[in-house]
């Protein structure tokens, strides 16, 4: 097989309630656009933007939540095999704030044990209309051992440090995962997709 | 997150996360469909589902609870002129019933001083054992021998005293001679490493699943490993059966004439022959004797590869070898896949898919009626758990949610026999203990059924490291219990089985039976000409039944339509601006992929060539050992035909 055009390749989730700016913060980040056209994201699953950390070229599948997040009915499967997840709210709306342990239980029941969670505060553009104060969601973010970044999806504050932030620690993680090697425990992602079954017709 | 309504007008409304279900709906929202999919359960996949360990103890408790009474509210003020009102089902406990739950195990851990955060948990637990027994002494007319055989296993289980049922080490010892088992408070608390399917079936690499995950790219959402051995039980005891060539010509049990004999068996049954029609009707065994085969082979052949009885005819029973041996070496050594994290992935896969193409997905929410037209005898609209009408052109329903009155089904129902076992040891180690197991087992005593068994090792994310998942299966002939624990008191330890320390203690296990979905039409009930019926798991291994179901749905739907075509590939409808090329990796990988499957390109010919030469080389060591070399150019001849291996 030939060498695939990255050093790194991490699956990034994003999760929150709806109408918090997750897909803004996506296309912003993939495709410089805001806000994104409606109706775009149909048949969309993943966005891919390819970035360059320290000469090592680190491919980033993100992951939206094809709306499913409405009504609450996000599929167990979105979370598998996902390397870290963005928990994102909105700085204006005290109530996706507030659903941030609901979304924190479904993360701690569903993805893997190693993911690396990052909160984000985002709409920072409508600052006269916050309703979350930065040191209450810093506070939070620190209780639960997460990261802590507010954004502006509109704006671009942050969006891009956002996920070189996030690519930074998880190629640290991966790094230091190599390291340790000695554990045997089963990770997951072991299984192989079909592609790669077939293709390399590995066992 | 509260009560936001429904938009008021879909293409497609269906009802039910199962298989079935959520094929129908990825198909339709793929096509440009707006469909609106619903569950009355705060979980997806209906009787597909898999829970984590204390998910199934809640699905238990669930099941055993008494069904409440429906409030019968009066929609008539919602009916239009000309409307008809069909009330749906609210309960849906009738596919699952003789629920039974033991557990083997200490309910505390002995040396770790735990603290009691688990203690709800485990009282749970103990409780769940209990009312297992309670409602089983209710449903079932057991002979009372049985019963005080079940409540010594309750006592054994709730009791913490009364753990250890073997002698066990004692704790001061420096030298462990036998594992400490793990205990109630210890599956409870890694209860989240466990995805426990309701039901137990295995992706046919060939099969019509693993074609149309390929086909609509839903494969990119789930994982997949291969099925490693193929093993059966015989005389009691647990062997691996040879099915690749590879295996074939590793096996350690087979003579060298045996091992020639089945290679010559499995590449003349490749085609059909006059000589095999000529036993059309006749079973199968019959056929495998007259081949001389020998007795070794001949069970083999009947129950691990063909999966068949003693009494299936012959032309079922080449089917079966056929397929499997299309199946073998597409991915591995075995012919079939296994999902990472359970089969309850599968559903929720197509789901997404639906999802990704605009399909709304509301779980705890359900259809209380159908409003139809009393002319056309259509579904017009729905009301649902809110009281809010939406409106479709189609409905889908999984048949729990419909009377039994509307429904024309084959009668008696038939029922799958099934049994969850948490073990703490293979059933036959080996070098790796990831293993995933397919076995066979012909029936143990006669009147009994013969049982399919499905071994899941922790690295299928199905368990917890340091345990096993053991699914049994079979159709059922009594309660779950009747046909399944009598296997269970041979192969494993428990504590009603006679001692005997090499056998894998189960800590934990759990029986139920289904109701099975095989004998349901989709259409010719007793409803409206619209509205099309999804039946649950069948009790076959693999998942052609369903497919075919959801597929016959969709034409139903949407004659002209094409059954779920691929999805675009994220990386080729991107625009990345820094980066035009060298994104389209994975699609190509994809589309060599399919190529592949259809058009068996020079690489895999290629690819042969090499393990020829191996095989080649493995033959020559077995010919040196060979006393009969007349034979040898037969053999041969055949090679290369029938079986395709890996490496």
């Amino acid at each position: 097989m030939s060498m695939e055009d990255y050093d790194y390749l991490f699956k990034i989730v994003l999760i929150g309630n709806a109408g918090v700016g997750k897909t803004c913060l996506v296309r912003r980040f993939t495709q410089g656009l805001f806000p994104p056209g409606q109706g775009a994201t149909i048949g969309v699953d993943f966005m891919i933007k390819t970035v360059e950390i320290k000469g090592e070229k680190v491919k980033l599948q993100i992951w939206d939540t094809a709306g499913q997040e409405r009504f609450r009915s996000i599929t167990q499967s979105y979370y598998r095999s996902a390397n870290a997840l963005i928990l994102t709210y909105d700085i204006t709306c005290e109530d996706s704030f507030r659903c941030l342990p609901e979304w924190l239980r479904e993360i701690e029941q569903y993805a893997n044990n190693q993911v690396v969670t990052i909160l984000v505060g985002n709409k920072i553009d409508l600052a006269e209309k916050r309703e979350v104060l930065r040191q209450r969601a810093e506070d939070f973010a620190e209780a639960q051992s997460m990261l802590y970044l507010e954004t502006s999806a509109k704006e671009s504050d942050n969006v891009e440090k956002l996920f070189l932030d996030l690519a930074c620690e998880l190629i640290r993680e991966a790094k230091q995962n190599k390291l340790d090697n000695s554990d045997t425990a089963p990770m997951p992602g072991e299984g192989k997709t079909i592609s790669y079954l077939s293709c390399c017709n590995v066992n | 997150m509260a009560a936001e309504d429904l938009p008021s007008e879909f293409d497609v409304i269906i009802l039910g996360t199962g298989l079935c279900e959520s094929v129908v709906a990825a198909a339709c929202s793929r096509v440009g469909q707006r469909v609106l999919h619903l569950d009355r359960q705060s979980y997806y996949a209906s009787n597909w589902a898999s829970f984590t360990f204390n998910g199934l103890l809640t699905w238990i408790q669930e099941q055993q609870a008494e069904s409440q009474p429906d409030e019968v509210q009066d929609w008539s003020g919602q009916v239009e002129e000309g409307e008809d009102l069909i009330y749906l089902s609210q309960s849906d406990s009738s596919s699952i019933s003789n629920l039974q739950v033991f557990c083997y195990t200490s309910e505390e851990d002995e040396e770790d001083d735990t603290p009691n955060t688990t203690e709800e948990e485990k009282g749970g637990g103990a409780s769940e054992a209990t009312e297992a027994a309670d409602s089983n002494k209710e449903d079932e007319e057991e002979t009372e021998k049985q019963e005080a055989e079940e409540q010594v296993a309750q006592d054994e289980g709730a009791e913490p005293e009364a753990d250890q049922p073997c002698p066990s080490a004692d704790p001061n010892q420096s030298e462990p001679v036998k594992k400490k088992k793990i205990s109630l408070a210890q599956l409870v608390k890694e209860g989240r490493r466990f995805n426990i399917d309701l039901v137990s079936k295995l992706m046919y690499s060939r099969g019509s699943l693993v074609d149309l995950l390929i086909k609509s790219n839903v494969s990119r959402y789930a994982e997949f490993k291969n099925v490693s051995r193929i093993l059966t039980y015989r005389q009691g005891k647990v062997e691996q059966v040879p099915c690749s060539r590879a295996d074939v010509f590793a096996s350690r049990q087979l003579s060298v004439i045996e091992k020639r004999k089945l290679m010559r068996f499995l590449t003349s049954c490749v085609e059909e022959t006059e000589d095999q029609q000529a036993y059309n009707g006749r079973p199968y065994l019959e056929f495998l004797s007259d081949q001389q085969l020998g007795e070794n082979l001949q069970h083999f052949l009947l129950y691990s590869i063909a999966m068949a009885t003693e009494d299936t005819p012959t032309e079922v029973g080449l089917a079966s070898t056929r397929h499997f041996l299309r199946c073998l070496g597409r991915y591995g050594n075995t012919p079939f896949l296994f999902p990472v994290y359970g089969l309850g992935e599968i559903p929720q896969c197509f789901c997404r898919m639906c999802a990704v193409f605009g399909g709304i997905y509301c779980l705890r929410h359900s259809v209380r009626c159908l409003l139809v037209d009393k002319d056309t005898n259509r579904c017009k609209a729905v009301i649902d758990s809110r009281g809010q009408r939406i409106s479709c052109n189609h409905f889908v329903v999984e048949e729990g949610y419909v009377d039994a009155e509307r429904k024309q089904t084959a009668t008696p129902t038939r029922c799958v026999s099934r049994a969850v076992l948490i073990t703490d040891g293979s059933v036959l180690p080996s070098d790796s203990d990831q293993q995933v197991s397919m076995v066979t087992i012909p029936p143990v005593e006669a009147e009994l059924p013969s049982v399919r068994m499905v071994e899941l090792c922790s690295s299928t994310m199905t368990c917890m490291p340091g345990t096993y998942l053991v699914h049994l299966t079979c159709q059922s002939v009594g309660s779950a219990y009747e046909d399944l624990s009598p296997l269970v008191t041979r192969m494993f330890h428990t504590t009603e089985s006679s001692d005997q320390e090499e056998r894998p203690s189960v800590l934990w296990c759990l029986y139920f039976n289904m109701v099975d979905g095989s004998g349901l039409e989709v259409e010719g009930h007793d409803l409206p000409s619209n509205m099309y019926l999804c039946s649950g798991p069948d009790g076959a291994l693999g998942h052609d039944h369903t497919i075919k179901q959801a597929e016959l749905i969709f034409q139903k739907i949407l004659p002209e339509e094409d059954f779920c075509p691929p999805a675009p590939n994220p990386e080729d409808i991107i625009y990345d601006g820094e980066n035009g090329n060298g994104n389209s990796a994975e699609g190509e990988e994809l589309k060599d992929d399919e190529l592949k499957d259809d058009e068996e390109p020079k690489e895999q010919e290629e690819e042969l060539t090499e393990q020829e030469k191996e095989i080649k080389e493995q033959e020559e060591e077995i010919k040196e050992q060979e006393e009969e070399k007349e034979e040898e150019q037969g053999l041969e001849s055949e090679k290369g035909q029938g079986l395709e291996t890996e490496e």
